[in-house]
């Protein structure tokens, strides 16, 4: 049964142009925060909204700990990417840029510079009309 | 030898940033995680050069290999394989599940 949906999912997955893989994944998670987002992507795209402060954090963290050189018990909401995690400018850089990835908007140089924390992210993120 | 003035650490971590950037432009997996990881490793190979001479070297080096990833990314696009790779739909698996 899961079997068959995951088939289904998969060949309805490879017919989808390659230049809409955002679209496409989004469609294809069961995580409920992706189907939110899909739902009401049409009416707060437009007028750009901000992100609950909350669930700006779970994502954050969840993204650092999928980050290979980080140990995922260490990642805590306060954790500091150097001091805390170990992890030097150019890994910085790497973390901010899966942030880009996961909210879908583009965070300029000097943003991304002064993002050196989870806490840092985090109220970047949600004070940006533009994540989603 | 007349002084060169190194990158600063912000221009480094811009070239870098522009580098991942590009890299993500690229439609075949394989060819986009091999600029990814190229850049990666050649920022860290490169992280502590004696001087400035060597530092500004790279740096030009790296620009120069930015202008081709550009270049690349728009030769490939026109060549974008018709299926994915099977890292790309194992992930999609994962999620499913």
């Amino acid at each position: 049964m899961a079997m068959a949906a995951a088939r289904r999912a998969l060949l309805a997955h490879l017919r989808v142009p390659v230049a809409r893989p955002a679209a496409a994944a989004a469609a294809a998670g069961t995580v409920p925060v992706a189907a939110r987002r899909l739902l009401s992507s049409t009416t707060e795209e437009t007028k750009g909204s901000f992100l609950d402060k909350g669930e700006v954090a779970d994502r954050v963290v969840s993204v650092v700990k999928n980050f290979q050189k980080v140990e995922p018990a260490k990642v805590t909401p306060t954790a500091h990417f150097q001091k805390d995690l170990g992890l030097d400018s150019l890994d910085t850089v790497e973390i901010v840029m899966a942030f880009e990835e996961e909210f879908g908007f583009e965070i300029p140089d000097n943003e991304a510079e002064k993002i050196d924390s989870i806490k840092s992210a985090v109220d970047f993120i949600a004070s940006h009309p533009q994540a989603k | 030898m007349a002084a060169v003035a190194g990158p600063t650490r912000a221009e480094a971590l811009s070239l870098f940033r522009s580098l991942l950037r590009t890299a993500k432009q690229f439609s075949d997996y394989n060819i986009r995680e091999y600029t990814r990881r190229r850049a990666a490793d050649a920022f860290r190979e490169n992280r502590a050069l004696p001087d400035a001479a060597a530092a500004a070297a790279a740096f030009a080096e790296g620009k120069k290999q930015l202008e081709v990833a550009k270049r690349q990314a728009v030769v490939y696009s026109l060549y974008t394989p018709k299926s994915k790779s099977v890292m790309e739909l194992k992930a999609l698996i994962k999620n499913m599940d």
